[in-house]
Parts: C-alpha cells; structure tokens; sequence
C-alpha cells in the first residue's frame, strides 16, 4: 500500500528580514531551520501522533505540509502526486483539513455556526443546494443539535466549539485531518469525548489523522504510530505501544518519565530531566538533546547522530539508542531507579 | 505567623444582570500549617472563586455568606486596609500564567524588592540579598544578572521560579498555587513540581495547590478537596482520594484520565452530561443528573457531608460511614 502523505527532507526556515534587523544586525546568521530535514510518512486510515514539547516545531511542521508555511527545501507527496505550487496546495487542501489550537478563535466570532460550517465548500466552489441543511447534517454527525445552526461562537462550550471544529474540518470528506492540540484546555471528561468522536468518524469515513500534541497521556490511547520531535527534529518514530513500552531514544524517555502520575503512591523523587529545551537560533552541536540528556557521552557533543533505523518500523537519531546494548540498558534502569521510588 | 485557616458554610454568588450565579455552595475546609492542601475539579466547578475569596480578591458583585478564619481571625470581615496588609504579609498567590504575573517594564530584581515594601525594617540592599539568596533557592543559576533581567528575557519555567520567589519572599503563612503547572513543559512541570516539594520542607505555612490535573495534585499534596459545581463533594487524605474514593463523581473523574490507562483504549472514559446551572443550582444532589446511582432522595433532598473517617468525607447519599 502506498501512502497516503510523505514527507521528505522537509526544512522550514524562519529568516529574520526586517529592515530594522538588518541595521542592528548588518551580518546576520544564516536561516536557522525551525523544522530540519523532517521525513515522515502517513498511510490511509492510519492515526499518527506528533508529539514534543513547545518550540519543537511540531505546529510549524503541519501547517507546512497544508501549506500556510512555505517550506524552504524538502517534497511533500500527497496521493503520489507532488505537492509545490500553490494550485496543488489547494487541491490538496480540497481532500485533508485542519483542526486549529484553539477552538474559538479559530471560529469567526461574527459567522453563525451554520454559515462557518459550510464556508469550506463555498470556498473550494462545491455545489450545495441547501447550505441549511448540509450544515444541520455535519451537526448531526458530531452530535450537536441542529438548533445550533444559528448560535454564534460565543454562545459554544469549550467541548461544543471543538466538535463545530470537528464538523468543519470534515465537511469536505477530507482523506487527512490534521488536528493541532485536539483537547487542549478541554476538562478530562469532555477530552474523552472530543477523542472519542474522532475515533468514531474515523472508523465510519476512513480519513487518516495526524495528531500534534504534548499530551502523552491522552495520544497514548489514540494514535497508531508515534513521532516525536526535539528542536525541529524527529528523534524517534514507531508504533505508539512500542515506543512507549521501550523508548529508543533518551529524550523520548525523559517525555514518558516527567508525566506525573495521579497516583499518591508511585510519587517520583527526582525530575527526569533539568534544564529548559534550546533555543533553534542556537542549536547545540552534535546531537541537539546533549545539553539535557541523562545519559551523554563525549562523542554526543561533536558529533551529530544520523536519523536510522532500528528494528522493524523504527527510527531513531541517538548514538547510543536505549536497549541496544547491556551497558546502556543497566545505566538506564539505574538512572530510573533513582527517580522513581517503590 | 502562621495559623490554621478554616472556611465553613461558605457561599459566594456573583449579582449579574441575568440574575444571581451561585458560584460556591456551603464550602467547608480546613487547612493547617504544614500541610499541602489540593483543590480539583474541572472548569465552572469553583475552585477559582474558593481561592479568591481565601484571597479575599472577589470582585465587587461577589456575595459572601459564612466565614473564613484564618489565624483566628474572620477574613470576611476585615476592613480593606486590613485586607490588604494580610495580603502582602500572610497571603501569597502564584498564578497560573507567569507571563502576566510580572510587569513588564521593570527589571525582576526591581519587583522583587517592590514586594517586600511592608518589610520596613530592611534597606533596599538587605532586600536585594534577600532576594539573590531565595532565587537562589528556587534553582535560578546567577541570580545577580537575573535580577537585572526583564521578565521577557526569562523562559516560562524560569519566570514561574521567581513568581514562587516572589511569593515565598514575603514568608506568607499561606502560599496558594493556582494551576502552577498548567501553562508549562511536561519536562518543566516535573521540575516546578520538584522544587515546590522540596521547598515545602523548610517552609512551615500552609500550601493550596489549586489544579484540573490529577496527576499533579497526586505528585504534590497531602489532602484533597474534590469540587463539583460549586460544592466540595469530597474530601480526604490524598490516599484515600485516589485509593478508595467514594464520591460518585471523584469515581468518575478519576476513571476518565488516560494517564491511569497504560494498555490503549479503545474509546477514552467520559462523564456523559452537562454541568448543572449555577443560577437555579439543583435542589437535590448537584451531581444527581449525571450519576449512574441516583435513587429517589438524590433528586429532591440535598445530601449531606457524610463523615467516612477523621478526615474522609463525602457529600453523598449512596455513602454509609
């Protein structure tokens, strides 16, 4: 099966051009890539999960692959066909959609519902015979009454306004759903909802997803595969329960270990990891997680690790990847033994 | 000086033009010095309106019935001037956001001394010492230059430590937390977390840590409240909250965070309905409408904080002591 999105090489770079930066700073530093040589790929049907914390450009990466954010080299491959003018980014936009951060203000505050649920097809110029009705549909679909035609966005719960975020970004039968922080701000109980939902229509339409999150907790239960990105980097991918289970690469590690757990009784004693994430005008040399990682060694400074595959569906840019072998494994357990108690 | 801080019967409601929002129902909780006290529930459930009213920083159409009684005195009841001299000295606050907390025109190092104006006694260089000393505690490296910092220039993790900083500089007697991780990292709220442990060793008021997430109320604290709707519907020893929970709702709530789930589920555990209103609060249980247990008293009698042991209690019908 071939699939349905990838990636390939693909850079994104923010250059400061102002003219008020170029007197401060007649010699500025070459562009500095926000998103650096990223390849990833997305079957059909399939949920991926874009995970790492904030700065590490996981945001910038799906709004490139939409293209609202022109990427500087790198292919995106949509359906087999090459994806580079901005006619194929329109044509591409016609069969995958995104979910933006936050629910509200990315609904017009002055559109109804019923109008901002049907703007994409009068958009992309689809014919709709009853605009009124094909939005009462897609309310239907995610579960709202169709009373909610004439509301303004003001008038939606947190919960409400994400499931209008749903109906729109499927109003098009999209073949991919980009989704930005699906739940966040949502209270546990409405996140489960929110999930849910998308997991039905999911099974019902068999769009594929691409998730970007920092939630661990929550992508754990949603995704199939996992991808997690350190300074505009992907250091590891692989299925979700693999990747979990055995993290490969430390900073993957540090993420599933510094997730507080609501258990009174299994407190940690000591923060898996110290310090802050760098910052990409000042990206460390060598393996970029050297500044932060528990267990760096004097080759990780200089020397950048590659992006290579380890095992059956997995990929890994660490030089001495976790479980490889007994020595690392043993610092490891030790290290964990340290930090968490009983 | 610090002393036990105790709220009973409290009940606040804000007069809007669309009639009164009863936002706190009959709230009683105790706290003592030493203790790290959680506050959870999810949103509209009054948790920010309990810490603001132990703040005493209600805006002016909050009503308030009962009492708050810190240190022996009722808070309720203090003129401004007073009020306010209790905030600066007894009452600390760290907020959710450390990006607003600060201004953003004057150096950290300024602020800081700002914060410690009730403290007469000191001059300003016997503040900046001070100052250097606790950045130095909540684990910010080169406090000096930090102090001639302005707060953009600081991460979000760093502007949190000195918002804690700035809060334990004024050795307050009560020290509340609202959401202190919420806007950071994983990695950061570890880090804030571990240092909010750490400092409460040597510091002997009272810590309210207010949060949605379960998981850093389970890291942090010794006893729990568990809100719905502008009550308190469970209370107890942090063990007992997560271990042995009775209340229908803190069942629920502990059941729908996919932290608890390690094997994948299938479809994530929700709480199905809505929110009661808080204008025409229930007359019977708030939590009634969405509970797999009512029976007939739930929806007609208001139930009653059963007493479970010393300090377990829980606002229910279905609970037997």
């Amino acid at each position: 099966m071939s699939p349905l999105l990838a990636v390939e090489d693909l850079s994104v770079s923010f250059v400061r051009s102002g003219l008020l930066d170029r007197l401060i700073n007649p010699f500025p530093l070459p562009g500095f890539n926000v998103v650096d040589g990223v390849t990833l790929s997305l079957m059909p049907a399939e949920t991926l999960g874009l995970v790492g914390e904030s700065g590490s450009g996981k945001t910038t990466l799906a709004r490139t692959i939409l293209g609202l954010i022109r990427a500087a080299a790198g292919r995106i491959v949509f359906e087999g066909r090459d994806v580079q003018t901005p006619a194929d980014f329109r044509a591409m936009r016609r069969r995958s959609a995104m979910m933006f951060q936050d629910p509200v203000a990315s609904l017009s505050p002055r559109l109804r519902v019923g109008t901002l649920l049907t703007e994409p097809q009068v958009i992309q110029g689809l014919p709709m015979p009853d605009r009124r009705a094909a939005a009462k549909a897609l309310l239907a679909l995610v579960g709202l009454p169709a009373s909610f035609v004439d509301r303004f966005p003001h008038e939606l719960s947190g919960g409400q306004a994400r499931r209008v975020g749903v109906a729109r970004a499927l109003a098009m039968k999209p073949h991919l759903l980009l989704a930005d922080e699906p739940t966040a701000g949502l209270d546990v109980s409405v996140q489960g909802d929110v999930l849910n939902l998308i997991g039905e229509l999911k099974r019902e339409l068999g769009f594929a997803a691409m998730i970007v999150t920092h939630n661990l907790a929550m992508i754990r239960h949603v995704s199939d595969r996992l991808a997690i990105m350190y300074l505009g980097r992907l250091v590891e991918t692989g299925p979700t329960q693999e990747v979990f289970s055995a993290p490969l690469h430390p900073y993957t590690a540090t993420l599933i270990r510094s997730e507080p757990i609501p258990d009174p009784r299994r407190r940690s004693h000591k923060p898996a990891v110290t310090g802050e994430i760098p910052s990409v005008f000042r990206r460390p040399s060598g393996c970029e997680f050297h500044t932060r990682c528990p267990l760096v060694q004097s080759r990780c400074k200089t020397e950048a690790p590659a992006y290579r595959p380890m095992g059956a569906g997995r990929m890994v840019r660490c030089h001495f990847p976790l479980q490889t072998g007994g020595q690392e494994r043993e610092a490891v357990s030790r290290a964990s033994a340290n930090q968490r108690g009983n | 000086m610090s002393g036990p801080l105790a709220a009973s019967g409290l009940s606040v409601r804000y007069e809007t033009p669309h009639g009164s929002v009863h936002a706190l129902r009959h709230v009683d909780i105790e706290a003592h010095p030493g203790e790290v006290i959680g506050i959870v529930g999810e949103s509209g459930c009054g948790k920010s309106t309990l810490v603001t009213a132990l703040a005493n920083l209600l805006p002016a159409n909050a009503r308030i019935d009962g009492s708050i009684r810190y240190n022996g005195v009722d808070l309720a009841k203090l003129d401004a001037h007073r009020q306010r001299l209790l905030r600066g000295d007894e009452i600390a606050l760290v907020g959710q956001d450390p990006m607003t907390a600060f201004n953003p025109v004057l150096t950290i190092g300024d602020q800081l001394v700002d914060f410690q104006h009730h403290r007469k006694d000191l001059s300003r260089a016997q503040k900046r010492a001070r100052i250097a000393a606790m950045l130095g505690r909540v684990g910010i490296a080169d406090a000096e230059r930090r102090m001639r910092s302005y707060p953009h220039e600081l991460s979000g993790g760093m502007r949190q430590r000195v918002a804690i900083a700035a809060a334990l500089l004024t050795d307050p007697g009560l020290l509340i937390a609202d959401e202190p991780t919420t806007a950071l990292d994983v990695t950061m709220e570890a880090q804030i977390i571990h240092l909010l442990r750490e400092l409460r060793r040597d510091y002997n008021g009272i810590v309210i840590v207010v949060s949605h997430h379960l998981g850093v109320i389970a890291e942090l604290c010794d006893r729990v409240y568990v809100m719905y709707a502008g009550e308190v519907v469970e209370g107890g020893e942090v063990d007992a909250i997560f271990h042995d929970p009775r209340h229908p709702y803190t069942q629920a709530l502990l059941a729908c965070d996919p932290a608890r789930f390690r094997e994948r589920l299938d479809r994530l555990p929700t709480i199905p309905g809505a929110l009661p209103s808080l204008t025409q609060p229930p007359v019977g249980c708030v939590y009634a409408p969405r509970c797999g247990r009512g029976f007939a008293p739930c929806k007609t009698v208001a139930p009653p904080l059963v007493k479970l042991t010393a300090c377990h209690a829980a606002r229910c019908h279905a609970v037997t002591s």
